[in-house]
């Protein structure tokens, strides 16, 4: 499997989904414009939902591009690095806008703490991205004059940003350093899943017709409870994930789960961006959701046994791929 | 102290079906049971969750009584994984009952359903009569998660406490 080319392709998402969403962003303070910001904070959370395959698919990329003669692996390392660090920023970005979307339908809108954080967040991800994208393009074209080996000289923002900068590999080990830690990571992955199934999977039954006498509102306002439980699940996901990089990338369940992820997201965003949550939000106990509704609710509920169920066989599906 | 592992252990791990689960290659065998595991523990641990949170007053506008419907989600994964756990505890039986860990589950998960049992009763007498109380305890609410979350996080140490992983076999 190739997956060079799939990081050459996602990598431009980050980027300038991140430019874009900051510029919108900002521009969206200047009279207020409540469906820019609304666009922005969208734009943040499904970039942000990109990224996970960005960064894990960087890691097969790595294994295929470092055959090549004349790729300096010091440059390979430091665009590790920068995407280690700005991971986190994005992911972050994603969880503050989510929040952001979830607080705009109370009265009162949206706490400007919350937008400050996401402004905030948004720019250092931003930054960061760029910084990931440039030593990225290094791998392949080094500047004039730049011979495999040399050391590497850094710009002023690129040598400030280093500093926090972690070693790929410092990171990895730390991971797996201890097995309390890493069993403490399993227990919150198994608790964020649980949260998840919980309340996903009660919402979903109650549109699918299931407990009708359940008002749907009061209902859905359990989501904050599964919406931390995909905090817990992303941030002990992918810290799994940098513990054991070429263990997950080589597992087809791995990229099986990842792609169910990713299907989640195209199916939210149906569900709640195309006026269908706003019907489904009015049913009252008793009354029958749409039966778009009922097949949007089918899928989340069968993506979310999928994501479940591939996760389990990833041991089983070692060292499944090649590349 | 060291006790030997009793010697029916490893005449149960020396069992066809033992054997078959442990090391056939099939993808329907070992990790099948898990994933099943998996989803017993996703349905039970799941709606405790949902019923916990209503019963702590996180949305106390939701009714009471429909919820009690969702009991039997909870029940489905818990027997479910009572099949699946006694298939997992023949494939690695050694492994499971010489590690102290393994009883504290079965005790937690005895309580958690004592628990459980207590509530599912208590809302079946009073939650269609007064619905906007809660009639059932924040304590015992608050002593389900626990349990639950308990049985949970014992299960999955299991994996990184065992002394032997098969008859023998010390890790």
């Amino acid at each position: 499997m190739n997956f060079d080319h799939l990081h050459l392709l996602l990598n431009h998402v980050p980027i300038i989904g991140f430019f874009v969403g900051v510029g919108l962003f900002v521009a969206s303070f200047t009279g207020s414009n409540e469906d820019l910001r609304r666009s922005a904070l969208i734009i943040f959370a499904v970039v942000a939902l990109l990224t996970i395959p960005t960064f894990v698919s960087g890691v097969g990329a790595d294994r295929s591009i470092a055959r090549e003669p004349g790729v300096s692996e010091a440059l390979v390392r430091r665009h590790e690095g920068a995407a280690m660090l700005g991971l986190w920023f994005v992911v972050g970005t994603g969880a503050a806008a989510l929040m952001a979307l979830w607080r705009s339908r109370r009265p009162g809108g949206t706490p400007r703490g919350n937008l400050v954080a996401v402004l905030l967040l948004a720019i250092v991800a931003a930054i960061l991205m760029g910084r990931t994208g440039n030593t990225g393009g290094d791998i392949r074209h080094p500047e004039p004059g730049v011979t495999a080996g040399a050391p590497i000289t850094e710009g002023a923002v690129g040598s400030i940003i280093h500093v926090f900068e972690p070693t790929p590999d410092g990171f990895t080990n730390l991971m797996v350093a201890n097995k309390w830690w890493w069993a403490t990571m399993m227990v919150l992955h198994f608790v964020g899943l649980s949260l998840i199934i919980g309340v996903v999977g009660a919402i979903d039954l109650r549109i699918m017709g299931f407990a009708k006498e359940l008002p749907f509102g009061p209902l859905h306002r359990l989501l904050p409870l599964a919406l931390a439980g995909l905090g817990i699940n992303v941030v002990t996901g992918m810290l799994a994930f940098i513990g054991m990089p070429a263990y997950y990338a080589a597992d087809i369940a791995f990229w099986f789960k990842l792609a169910a992820l990713m299907l989640l997201g195209l199916n939210a965003a149906v569900f709640y961006l195309t006026g269908m949550f706003d019907r489904v939000e009015r049913l009252a106990p008793g009354e029958d959701a749409t039966l778009s509704a009922k097949i949007v609710a089918a899928s989340s509920l069968l993506l979310w046994f999928t994501v479940i169920i591939s996760g389990r066989y990833i041991q089983h599906f070692e060292d499944s791929l090649r590349f | 102290m060291q006790v030997p592992a009793p010697a029916f252990l490893n005449t149960l791990e020396r069992s066809g079906l033992s054997t078959w689960i442990r090391e056939s290659e099939s993808a329907f065998a070992y990790y099948f049971v898990l994933v099943l595991h998996n989803i017993g523990l996703a349905l039970l641990v799941g709606t405790c969750g949902v019923l916990g949170a209503r019963l702590l007053g996180f949305v106390p506008e939701l009714p009471l009584a429909p919820l009690r419907r969702f009991f039997r989600f909870i029940w489905a994964g818990f027997w479910l994984n009572v099949v699946s756990g006694v298939v997992l505890l023949i494939a690695y039986p050694t492994k499971a009952l010489t590690n102290p860990l393994f009883y504290v589950k079965l005790v937690l998960i005895a309580l958690g359903v004592w628990s459980l049992r207590t509530i599912e009763r208590q809302l079946s007498v009073d939650a269609v009569a007064r619905d906007s109380a809660p009639p059932v305890r924040r304590s015992l609410a608050l002593w389900m998660l626990g349990l639950w979350l308990g049985v949970l996080t014992a299960g999955r140490a299991l994996a990184y406490t065992a002394t032997y992983i098969l008859y023998g076999k010390g890790t």
